[in-house]
């Protein structure tokens, strides 16, 4: 007999407009497509913005976990390192670093609060769907309270952002109890996939690969700049996303091209160090960092960008270079990235091949065949990853969890 | 029972290594001879070898009742003489029976009928010289590359000097009509037309180690019956396919080698069960009609035409790109540039660029030394870039 599984509780660390990471839109495009599919999802976050993501979605927040000092903009995401000033970048009226010590305690009152909420706002559901380790204890504990089956949907794990040798061993020990308490697994690629059944000890037989799609968005272009020809970079500006790679193969290109613009837009706490490497490579003017930027400012990029570059030494799925293919950006992205696992129609380099890496770069500036092809077969290929097939996929694992 | 024909494609391309931007201007080796010998030397080992042998007696066997007919492109035989010299030398004693053809081809297995007229002539001389040399025999009947045919062809083929020429048993071409006939190219009636019969030819080539066929498994009784059916609607069936057919892409262990070896015995037991070789064919069996190809066909995928070479933007790009060099390359004179510039005209640079498959996710239908079309691309588009500022142009 099947279950009723049209009745969706999201658990969220973070939303537009209050997000700080990719999970976050992520999250938003993923609700949003479920509840064109009739899908009734009410989305559960520490703090609720009013703006709610789209029609037939409710989104509420564990207000307590809000009054207790967890501010605005939440960054579950952020290294423990102490945060650095960018010029231009936001940062939080007081200064201080958001989480750290603070963000274990966080989440463990937003599991408290969370339950309450639930029952508060009288919330009905079917499912419990949980993103990530901070709110996986929440799920944990509403699976237990309502009986009701938990989806627990890991996009990146402890081990890929400390890159194995300096996993935080209380949030290691959440994530894997998250796991084990999950009716079923989903990862965003098969790499983390792998990650869950070699560092966590999940059954394979539970776990289910779910790319992420991304949305036809082509109507924000701006009027692009006049740097030509432009090569972009578009992340946060951590070691995992290989910023350095990407300046020594600006270099490189720089030999042959030397015309050639590289921006490196993001912020992260390795910018002050890529700015300095930017200038012992002697680049100069040829490198430019905007810092943060927003989508008006990204869609501006994208405009202007002949190449994208994503050089990440680990990247669990990496949505960024979706959006440049789907505005008919030529890609590069590195094989240690989740994303390059379903990409057909994008240029794939190891990201510590820099020789590789700038040979691809000089070939999609000059060989407009090859580009032009990258561009249209790409528009085409990331026009099929619609959420709305993500959506289809995720409804099925609900109807699986909810039959068993 | 009609007579059987059977041609036997035998190529290996000169694979580029990875060549790369910043080795423009910088050097000129583009190609990656220790990959080739490692494939040449696997593929002697799985087929050529094996199967030369078992033709050899098979033709001996049979007493030149046995007969059939190769194709092997000059860089395949360039190949063969530097790793694995003893198949060339099973290929002349195979030739040297007198019951086994060699065809003509482009000696670089190009697609330059497409593109340069010219070239293509040069191609299929440099062949012929070299077929002659080696083989003794001077080769009679043409197959262009990958069966690419059209009426257009026809008159060159005459030109040449040779009396026929091999093509796709196309539906879309033969309609209502059977390849199993001897035709004539309209407009050049000495130009004879011998069709590949594609569905006995792929029960071979394709399905023969395919479990889920229903013809699996495939005896020599079941196959000799089978073209024994073509009894009073045909002359002959053209059995033609890639030499690596044997041993490479049907593995031994389905039996192709035995099905192969006891073939003859099946189709000879009949009365009047023969083998004939294309020249014997042209001069055995009147055409029965004339035939045309308004378009170019080729034995390639469902799509039977172009578009496996330069079916994209990238590949006829490419290959636009490469033509456009010529004049400059022949006029330095300089013969390691012209050699690499006809290295690059080999078909099988431009097959590995082509996306028909790819985009939809299938890329091991077609085998290729890259990840993708796209690095396939690039590299070519890198030593043409490193040609032309040789060339001067």
């Amino acid at each position: 007999m099947l279950g009723a599984a049209n009745k969706v509780l999201m658990l969220g660390w973070e939303l537009p407009p209050r997000f700080a990471g990719g999970v976050g839109i992520v999250c938003g495009a993923l609700t949003r497509a479920l509840a064109r599919r009739g899908l009734d999802v009410t989305y559960l976050m520490p703090q609720a913005d009013p703006q709610a993501p789209g029609r037939g979605v409710r989104v509420i927040g564990a207000d307590r976990v809000a009054t207790l000092g967890v501010a605005s903009p939440l960054h579950s995401y952020a290294s423990s390192a102490p945060p650095v000033r960018v010029p231009g970048e936001a940062v939080p009226p007081d200064g201080t670093p958001l989480y750290g010590a603070n963000l274990l305690e966080a989440v463990e009152r937003f599991s408290a609060a969370a339950v309450d909420s639930v029952v508060d706002e009288g919330v009905d559901f079917d499912v419990i769907h949980a993103h990530d380790w901070t709110t996986f204890p929440a799920g944990a504990l509403l699976r237990h309270s309502s009986g009701k089956p938990l989806v627990a949907h890991v996009h990146i794990t402890e081990f890929d952002k400390s890159g194995g040798a300096h996993a935080d061993p209380r949030v290691f020990a959440i994530e894997q109890a998250g796991m084990c308490a999950a009716d079923l697994v989903v990862t965003v690629s098969r790499r983390i996939a792998e990650t869950c059944i070699s560092r966590y000890g999940v059954d394979p037989s539970r776990i289910r690969v779910v790319y992420n799609g991304v949305d036809a968005d082509r109507d924000d272009r701006g009027p692009g700049l006049p740097l030509r020809p432009l090569v972009l970079f578009l992340g946060r500006v951590t070691l995992q996303k290989g910023p350095e790679y990407f300046l020594r193969a600006a270099q490189r290109v720089l030999e042959l091209e030397p015309d050639a613009h590289f921006v490196l837009a993001g912020t992260g706490d390795q910018l002050p160090r890529m700015v300095e490497t930017a200038a012992e490579l002697g680049l100069g003017r040829r490198v430019l960092f905007p810092g943060f930027v927003d989508r008006d400012r990204a869609a501006e990029l994208y405009a202007s960008a002949d190449v994208f570059v994503m050089p990440s030494v680990s990247e669990p799925f990496g949505i960024v270079p979706l959006e440049a293919m789907d505005r008919g950006v030529p890609v590069i992205v590195s094989r240690q990235s989740g994303v390059s696992e379903l990409l057909r129609n994008a240029l794939k380099v190891d990201f510590w091949d820099v020789e590789d890496l700038a040979g691809k770069i000089v070939a999609a500036l000059r060989y407009p065949s090859l580009s032009h092809h990258l561009r249209d077969a790409g528009r085409e290929e990331v026009g099929r990853m619609s959420w709305d097939a993500v959506a289809e996929q995720v409804q099925r694992i609900y109807q699986e969890v909810a039959r068993a | 029972m009609p007579s059987v024909c059977f041609y036997f494609q035998v190529h290996q391309p000169s694979r580029l290594r990875r060549y790369g931007v910043f080795d423009v201007g910088r050097r000129h080796d583009y190609f990656d001879a220790r990959l080739d010998e490692a494939i040449v030397r696997k593929v002697a080992a799985r087929c050529y070898r094996p199967m030369n042998q078992l033709l050899l007696e098979l033709v001996e066997r049979h007493a030149g009742r046995f007969r059939c007919a190769f194709s092997i492109s000059g860089s395949a035989i360039e190949q063969l003489e530097r790793w694995a010299p003893e198949v060339i030398e099973s290929f002349q004693a195979l030739a040297r029976s007198g019951c086994v053809e060699i065809l003509g081809e482009t000696y670089y297995h190009s697609l330059s009928f497409l593109a340069s007229a010219d070239e293509f002539h040069a191609q299929v001389q440099r062949h012929r010289e070299k077929v002659t040399e080696l083989f003794g025999t001077r080769p009679a009947v043409f197959r262009n590359t990958e069966l690419i045919y059209a009426d257009a062809l026809a008159p060159h083929v005459e030109r040449l000097g040779f009396r026929g020429v091999l093509a796709e048993g196309a539906d879309a071409v033969l309609g209502w009509r059977s390849p199993n006939f001897v035709y004539a190219a309209p407009g050049d009636p000495d130009v004879r037309l011998l069709l590949k019969n594609y569905r006995l030819s792929d029960d071979i080539a394709f399905r023969f180690g395919d479990r889920n066929w229903e013809g699996h498994p495939l005896s020599a009784e079941k196959f000799a019956g089978w073209i024994h059916a073509v009894n009073g609607c045909g002359d002959l069936v053209n059995l033609f396919m890639d030499y690596e057919t044997f041993g490479e892409h049907q593995w031994e262990s389905t039996g192709i080698f035995e099905f192969m070896r006891r073939l003859p015995d099946r189709v000879l037991e009949h009365v009047d069960g023969s083998f004939v070789t294309p020249s014997e064919a042209i001069a055995s069996y009147a055409p029965a009609a004339e035939l045309s190809f308004p378009r170019f066909t080729s034995w390639a995928d469902a799509e039977r035409d172009l578009t496996a070479w330069l079916g994209n933007a990238m590949q006829a790009s490419a290959h636009r790109s490469l033509y456009e060099l010529r004049d400059a390359v022949m006029r330095s004179g300089d013969a390691d540039l012209i050699e690499d510039w006809r290295r690059l005209t080999t078909s099988d640079h431009f097959y590995y660029m082509c996306t028909k498959w790819f985009s939809d996710g299938d890329v091991h239908k077609y085998f290729s030394p890259y990840e993708s079309p796209y690095e396939a691309h690039i590299g070519f588009l890198n030593a043409l870039a490193d040609l032309a500022l040789r060339a001067g142009a």
